[in-house]
């Protein structure tokens, strides 16, 4: 099987090195490409393709050569627009370009394994702006075994398909001004974890209705799209999964509309459900994560703060939505109280499992986030927790978050963590609370749906390596 | 008129000090005190995020969002659907308008129209 996407890669720099490993990552798990292969290919002649190691001194040596090897200072025939046929009205001299070209590819072969792109330890994957900035694209062939064609017909059910199409058409109906940024922000990618967690509980019950769970589904994810929306404002982020966040390209007074309308309307399509204990669910959970949200800005002052706060905060913010995911999704289906009170608290450890995991990307130069984010921000982050009780690291740490964070402060930070091996602890505590996700389920009758939930608990940390 | 709703403010006291009690005083006129709370609050949800004109600080935003968050609980706990619908849609209307979407009625308007379809 072949699956065929497109992958839109925006530039801000005439020559840039765009990081596009987690973004591919996400789309081979959204497709669900268990064993295969991931062709990449660009669509441009001053775009290649490499895969090198993201390190910010090496990503200025490699752009240093390309200059040394074309310099854009130089005479190019190409740039003779007189002499040339054909020429487009604004076609910029980009000859230099052209000719760094050469030391590129145009494609690539990525090999995938258990769902995950096979790549060494310091591989990243890299679109190569040469003649930037612009809208660049990628096409992508997907080839292999996917999740749902491979586990036979007890699993098949295209519950990803269901939730892509519900979110699609969903979309279609709304006015351009909000759609557009929204639909952007969804086609991003993502692993749709919060909507597919909905999709599996649903089946739990007396009731199940696989267009009537996607619908839910779709809803809880544009419910946690619209809180990214206003939080990447409150975060004053400017790049969400290798994009402008909305508030950066939009403006944030059209992101808060754009937060607001899609709020307005995930609350309109769960009422029309007419589940009231649904309703009452993810009502009761996006109030949790309101709450929690003012709680996180108000603990920046008391930034790192304590594990105890950490995983209230964690609680509130993150695995309040894959909790009421669980719950709603197996209260559509009419599952017995003691499925939805199991699911309820597999989706909190999962939400848990999630953030921690998500902690580490801040560290990690290959996630599409850019690093250091959450010091920047001072974010309630658990290897930054772990970090100042370190013995040899943690005085210095906690003396450089108690002062102004530049460049310089937060490279250091960034050393210190790495250095006092908290990463490794927090990616093991991850992996222990989904083992523990897992036990809240183990007794329960799955009705076929076992798999595809540890699949998806895992999934939750497949980031952690 | 606070004790009547007292339960359902926490975290919004400071909004409550200033012109909710009003707003409140108006829709609890033509609603029950939950779903004239509710109106309030999405009300003042779009007062705080100054919906269609400049951005606000990032506490107001989030107050604006507790707002709405909470108007949503209280009209989830009816377990009216219709209100719920229509509440929702006013919220859309307005916003897209915000965003640079078509016009839409005043939110009071809407709001009132919701209650009153469902009195």
């Amino acid at each position: 099987m072949i699956s065929a996407r497109r992958l839109d890669v925006p530039t801000s720099r005439a020559t840039e090195f765009v990081d596009i490993t987690a973004r591919l990552q996400d789309m081979i798990s959204a497709a669900g490409l268990r064993e295969g292969r991931l062709h990449l290919q660009s669509l441009h002649t001053t775009l290649g393709l490499t895969v090198n190691e993201n390190e910010p001194l090496l990503l200025g040596d490699l752009q240093a050569m390309l200059e040394r090897v074309a310099p854009r200072a130089n005479k190019y025939e190409h740039d003779n627009l007189a002499r040339r046929s054909g020429v487009v009205p604004g076609e910029p001299p980009n000859g230099h370009a052209h000719c760094r070209h050469l030391l590129l590819q145009p494609g690539c072969t990525l090999l995938v394994e258990a769902g995950r792109l096979v790549l060494g330890r310091w591989q990243s994957v890299f679109a190569v702006e040469l003649d930037g900035p612009r809208n660049r694209q990628l096409a992508l062939h997907m080839e292999g075994d996917f999740a749902g064609v491979a586990e036979g017909p007890a699993h098949d059910r295209p519950d990803r398909e269901l939730v892509e199409l519900e979110l699609a058409r969903q979309l279609l109906v709304d006015p351009e001004p909000v759609r557009g940024p929204m639909r952007r922000l969804v086609e991003a990618g993502g692993k749709r974890l919060r909507p597919l967690l909905a999709m599996l509980s649903s089946r739990l019950g007396a009731h199940d209705d696989p267009l009537r769970a996607a619908a839910l589904a779709a809803a809880i994810e544009l419910l946690h799209h619209a809180s990214l929306v206003h939080d990447d404002y409150v975060d004053q982020a400017a790049t969400r999964r290798g994009r402008p966040t909305v508030a950066a390209r939009e403006g944030a007074a059209r992101a808060v509309a754009v937060g607001d309308y899609y709020f307005a309307k995930a609350t309109r399509m769960i009422a029309q459900l007419g589940n009231p204990e649904v309703s009452s669910t993810i009502a009761d959970a996006v109030e949790t994560i309101c709450l929690s949200q003012m709680d996180d800005v108000r603990l920046r002052g008391m930034y790192p703060g304590d594990y105890a706060t950490y995983l209230r905060v964690v609680r509130g913010k993150t695995a309040a939505l894959f909790a009421a995911a669980c719950k709603a999704g197996a209260q559509l289906g009419a599952a017995p109280i003691g499925v939805v009170d199991r699911l309820q608290r597999f989706g909190d450890l999962l939400g848990i499992a999630f953030q921690m995991a998500d902690d580490l990307l801040d560290y990690s130069v290959s996630s599409g986030k850019p690093l250091g984010q959450d010091i920047r921000s001072r974010t309630v982050s658990l290897p930054l927790i772990y970090a100042t009780e370190d013995v040899r690291h943690g005085a210095r740490v906690r003396e450089l978050l108690a002062g102004p964070l530049e460049d310089r402060h937060v490279q250091e930070v960034l050393e210190l963590v790495e250095a006092s091996g908290v990463l490794e602890r927090v990616g093991e505590e991850a992996r222990g609370v989904v083992a523990a996700a897992l036990r809240e389920i183990e007794e329960l009758t799955l009705d076929g749906v076992g798999p595809q939930l540890a699949d998806l608990a895992n999934s939750t940390i497949d980031r952690v390596r | 008129m606070a004790d009547e709703v007292g339960a359902n403010l926490a975290g919004l006291e400071s909004v409550w000090d200033g012109s909710m009690s009003d707003t409140y005083a108006f829709f609890r006129h033509q609603a029950r005190p939950e779903i004239a709370l509710a109106a309030t609050l999405v009300e003042s949800a779009v007062a705080l995020q100054d919906l269609g004109r400049t951005a606000p600080a990032p506490p107001r935003l989030l107050l604006g969002d507790l707002c709405l968050a909470r108007a949503s609980r209280l009209l989830a706990d009816t377990h009216d659907t219709e209100l719920q619908v229509a509440f929702a849609e006013a919220v859309e209307c307005v916003a897209a308008e915000a965003a640079g979407g078509p016009p839409a009625r005043a939110l009071r308007e809407l709001l009132v129209a919701a209650i009153l379809g469902h009195r």
